[in-house]
């Protein structure tokens, strides 16, 4: 019996089915991030386990109980929302102080508790500050402080990165962690950028049509996602996407893309004579400027920096758009404007999906 | 085109009862035909200050802003013969995205025949093929902002002006489409200006840059130096995703003294001859920082595996530092390791106005 | 690019004061005519400059009015009395009714809530001349005719869809999820309303109070035919001028001065709440 349990919860919210028979389960001490496109029932879910909503089928269970019908306040829920959500006509003090007036504790053990949460979150000097004269970063660290202060049992964090500037939101991204796991509660955290499900979660639930279509360590995500719209979310840049059909040649599977005949792994045997969508990792592209062994012919477009690794905008032969990337070190090497390049894939980490249903085939028999 | 010069420009706001708002000090810029520069800063830097003054919709205060010969600072933006993306969008709401689009098209009188042909190749690049019959107020926010980028790029002008052109696109789409247009622009020899606030978008898009901080130009370069030679912290902080590590450190004889936020001594690096005795800030960038070899001792605050590169922080005595590989790399939370901060990967800064004294190796040009 | 010019500033201040002018001038007038007597009042031409005189005043306050027809007992300070009383009471049972409804209409999606509501609001579109006859009619069979109580229920016409319009805005443009803070954190229902809701639509409530106020104490119809003399608001009181020994225009003046200044000074003192709140928090802040 999980610490949170989400038995099958159903929900329509303005005329539209956003939930659907979902389920998912958080332990005690771990973080779940939910993942997935805008839109798709993640902030509804929050608004759910927090009491704010009730759901139209299901259960929430916390520590095996029920707690449909139970407002708000009655439950040990703590929550961040991606616009703050700080109480404007009081200071960050009282902010923080909140859940623990509401709790009735004592107002020097209140002031106690509010500092020490304050100093962790390095907000101790803004306290008497009311909320429009904070930064943004302020504001989120003070709505963290409200939601951690009481200790509660369940932690909700509703995208809380998403309105704080690029530059405090890796900090934060990489401070996250160390807090969370401090916590000791259930986390459930609200995302819609995969490196931060990657980076936060111990497990990432990925949230589509109305259900949790794969719930895995981020890493197993990665490597196998189980939906080819999974597939597409989780990297940047976007993975690449080929219809092929493997047939059997002379050595073995083999298919013909990006204008040449490549040679598939022995165990893609099962998919032969099927039409598979083929998709390949840009980092399993390999981009050379001389001729290499195995390698495809194509044309370099365009190359455009990212951060610690650089995108190389090809075209194959066929006239298809790839993308492929390299180390920040190399991208030196390709100058500006169109050249010719020759392109070594591995193939043998490309994935197949069903084109029909966007399945991940299986990689062998 | 010719060469777009900026010299000494100056942007005063002058508004009843407050003082005077000095938007842009002394801006000289130099941009060559073809070239693809960013404006980057944060929000109140003097970026679109700038980009406005380019285009004529603020007036020069003082200085030239000058096209080969002629003198821009009296045109009307009409008739300067530049092409705008606002950051607004200010498309026209009773006119389709189609109509949009070939507005100026249409006024210039182009043929028929080749204003279909551009609009199908800027539609196909910017993914709005399918919207080309809907109506501004239907469509949502990324694709209006597709819709404006593409007004101003169909029209190939002299001179491309961009405003923040890509800050409501989705995640999936930004790395292939800001190949795309780099392709596009460098193709038809665009020479353009675009203002963002996101170092990633400038790192990806730019041949140069222009760092804009307090209205005063920080640095104009090569993204490649911007990384490697930043003139002042704020540069070397604002640029790269993870930022440059910044520490607090003493250069006293032979050796620096690294300090922790709370000033007490935490580990030594080898100065070099040249280095001055006094306060100092010490920047290595995250993927120069050498994990599992090293004189230090360091403790894994968190490990985050992206798919394709891994972010760690590390806390060496007690100075959380941010270290990139590009691997997996299997350590947990927790554990123990050696890290090394190599003496050519070290940038040294002034403390107390924040110049750039060393790079690596070499002394600064 | 805005550059004023010497002459659209000149042009633009010439306009405020014609229409500040426009405006002004008669109430000018009127408090110049309190302190004139009848005879001063008539002359013709009129003068600005004259013997100013209490007279008028100390009729109104000490309620005896002598004229060459005789002394006449004035009821003035009772109507400016039932005029306090009336509109404060009004306004304050406006708000016990109005802001708890405006707040269930901004937060609750009922059956109907959108209809009633609809209906609410136009009480203030009906002329009231339309329901004054069965009103009247009512009130004699149910014997509330001429009593406060009747009188402040039917101001409730006037009171309560101008709070629900307003005071609904405001706790519309509060973000729900404040509110929703406030009960995770372990509050009731009760305590987000009256410590969230409450403090942060307060600019709503008093604009609504305080419009309400000033057209509660400028109601006129309403008194005239459902109330008699003793139970007159100031409205109606001035009737009472129009004597059969001829118009005593001092004392109407004087009266006009006298009812409108605690309106004329709410609204001076709380201008920037009015405009605030009539403005419906348009901008999202």
């Amino acid at each position: 019996m999980a610490f949170l349990d989400l038995d099958r919860i159903s929900v329509a919210f303005k005329k539209e089915q956003v939930l659907k028979e979902a389920s998912l389960s958080v332990e005690r001490g771990e973080t779940v991030v939910v993942f997935g496109p805008s839109g798709g029932g993640k902030t509804v879910l929050l608004r759910l386990v927090s009491g704010v909503m009730q759901p139209d089928s299901g259960d929430v269970r916390l520590g095996g109980r029920s707690l449909l019908g139970a407002g708000p306040e009655q439950r040990d829920v703590g929550m961040a929302f991606q616009n703050f959500a700080l109480y404007p006509h009081m200071p960050a003090f009282e902010n923080i102080a909140s859940p623990l007036r509401a709790r009735g504790m004592a107002g020097d053990e209140i002031a106690r508790r509010v500092q020490e949460t304050a100093r962790l979150l390095k907000i101790d000097h803004v306290l008497k500050h009311f909320p429009k004269e904070l930064s943004n970063g302020q504001k989120q660290r003070t709505a963290l402080g409200r939601a951690l202060i009481a200790g509660p049992e369940v932690l909700l964090l509703d995208d809380p990165l998403r309105n704080v500037d690029a530059k405090l939101r890796y900090e934060m991204r990489i401070e996250l962690p160390r807090l969370l796991k401090s916590f000791g509660g259930a986390v459930l955290y609200v995302t819609q950028d995969y490196k931060e499900a990657m980076a936060l979660g111990d497990r990432v639930a990925v949230l589509l049509d109305g259900r949790f279509l794969q719930v895995d360590r981020p890493a197993e995500i990665y490597r196998k996602p189980a939906d080819i719209r999974i597939a597409r979310l989780f990297g940047d840049p976007t993975i690449n996407l080929v219809p092929v059909k493997p047939r059997l040649g002379a050595n073995g599977p083999e298919v013909d893309i990006f204008g040449s005949r490549v040679s598939l792994p022995a165990q893609t045997g099962h998919l032969l004579d099927r039409d598979c969508m083929l998709a390949l990792r840009p980092e399993h592209i390999e981009v050379r400027t001389e001729p290499v062994d195995g390698g495809i012919p194509m044309e370099l477009d365009a190359v455009t920096p990212l951060n610690v690794r650089t995108v190389l905008f090809l075209r194959s032969q066929d006239g298809r758009e790839v993308l492929a990337t390299c180390s920040e070190h190399e991208q030196g090497r390709f100058g500006r404007g169109h050249r010719a390049v020759h392109a070594a894939i591995d193939f043998g980490r490309a994935l197949f999906f069903d084109p029909a249903s966007g399945t991940l085939l299986p990689a062998a028999a | 085109m010719a060469e777009l010069n900026l010299i000494a420009v100056d942007k005063i706001y002058q508004s009843r009862g407050k003082p005077p708002v000095h938007a842009v000090q002394g801006v000289d810029m130099r941009i060559a035909d073809g070239e693809i520069i960013g404006l980057l800063g944060s929000s109140g830097c003097g970026k679109t200050s700038t980009l406005r003054m380019i285009a004529g919709f603020e007036e020069v205060s003082r200085g030239e802003i000058r096209l080969g010969t002629r003198l821009l600072n009296d045109l009307g933006p009409a008739e300067r013969g530049v092409a705008m993306a606002f950051e607004g969008y200010a498309l026209y709401p009773p006119l389709t995205v189609r109509d949009n689009i070939v507005f100026a098209l249409l006024r210039a009188k182009t043929p028929r025949a080749e204003i279909d042909r551009r609009v199908a190749e800027i539609a196909a690049l910017l993914e709005i093929e399918e919207i080309l019959d809907r109506y501004p107020p239907t469509i949502s926010a990324g694709q209006q902002q597709r819709t404006s980028l593409a007004r101003a790029l169909v029209r190939r002008a002299d001179l491309s002006l961009l405003d923040e052109p890509m800050s409501q696109l989705e995640p999936q789409l930004r790395a292939i489409l800001r190949a795309r247009i780099k392709d596009f622009l460098i193709q038809h020899k665009m020479t353009t200006v675009f203002v963002t606030h996101d170092q990633t978008e400038a790192l990806a898009l730019a041949d140069r840059i222009a760092v804009m901080e307090g209205g005063v130009l920080q640095q104009f370069a090569t993204p490649a130096d911007l990384k490697e030679q930043p003139a002042n912290l704020f540069v070397a902080s604002f640029i790269g995703e993870p930022p440059m590590n910044i520490m607090e450190a003493e250069v006293i004889e032979s050796d620096i003294v690294v300090r922790t936020q709370r000033n007490e001594k935490a580990f030594i690096l080898p100065a070099f001859p040249g280095d001055r005795p006094g306060d100092v800030r010490v920047g290595i960038r995250p993927h120069r920082l050498k994990v599992g070899t090293g004189p230090l001792q360091g403790q894994v605050v968190s490990n985050q595996w992206l798919g394709d590169q891994t972010h760690l922080g590390i806390e060496v005595a007690g100075v959380l530092l941010v270290a990139v590989t590009d691997g997996a790399l299997s350590v947990d939370i927790g554990e123990h390791v050696p890290v090394d901060l190599p003496g050519d990967a070290l940038h040294l800064f002034d403390a107390a106005m924040g110049k750039a004294l060393r790079h690596g190796m070499g002394p600064v040009a | 690019m805005e550059r004023d010019n010497l002459l659209v500033t000149i042009l633009r201040g010439i306009a405020l004061l014609v229409v500040g002018l426009f405006f002004l001038f008669p109430l000018f007038w009127v408090a110049l005519m309190s302190f004139q007597t009848n005879e001063q009042i008539l002359r013709i031409p009129p003068s600005i400059v004259f013997e100013p005189t209490l007279s008028n005043y100390w009729a109104l306050i000490s309620g005896r009015l002598v004229s060459n027809a005789g002394i006449l007992e004035i009821k003035f300070m009772g109507n400016l009395w039932n005029s306090v009383l009336l509109s404060t009471t009004s306004v304050a049972l406006a708000l016990l009714l109005g802001v708890p409804a405006a707040y269930a209409f901004a937060r609750f999606r009922f059956r109907l809530s959108e209809d009633i509501a609809f209906t609410l609001l136009s009480f203030r579109f009906a002329p009231p001349l339309l329901v004054l006859l069965p009103l009247s009619l009512y009130f004699q069979d149910i014997g509330l005719t001429d009593t406060y109580v009747g009188l402040i229920w039917v101001y409730q016409l006037i009171a309560l869809p101008l709070i629900l319009w307003i005071v609904r805005g405001y706790f519309e443009d509060i973000s729900p999820d404040i509110e929703h803070a406030y009960r995770i954190d372990g509050h009731s229902w009760w305590k987000t309303f009256t410590r969230i809701a409450l403090p942060l639509a307060r600019p709503g409530i008093a604009a609504a109070a305080l419009l309400s106020f000033i057209f509660c104490w400028n109601n006129f119809i309403f008194a005239l035919i459902l109330a008699s003399a003793d139970k007159q608001p100031v409205t109606v009181g001035a009737l009472a001028f129009v004597t059969a020994s001829g118009i005593q225009y001092g004392q109407i003046a004087a009266a006009v001065l006298l009812s409108i200044t605690p309106t004329l000074l709410l609204a001076l003192y709380a201008q920037r709440y009015l405009v605030e709140g009539l403005s419906l928090g348009a901008v999202k802040g």
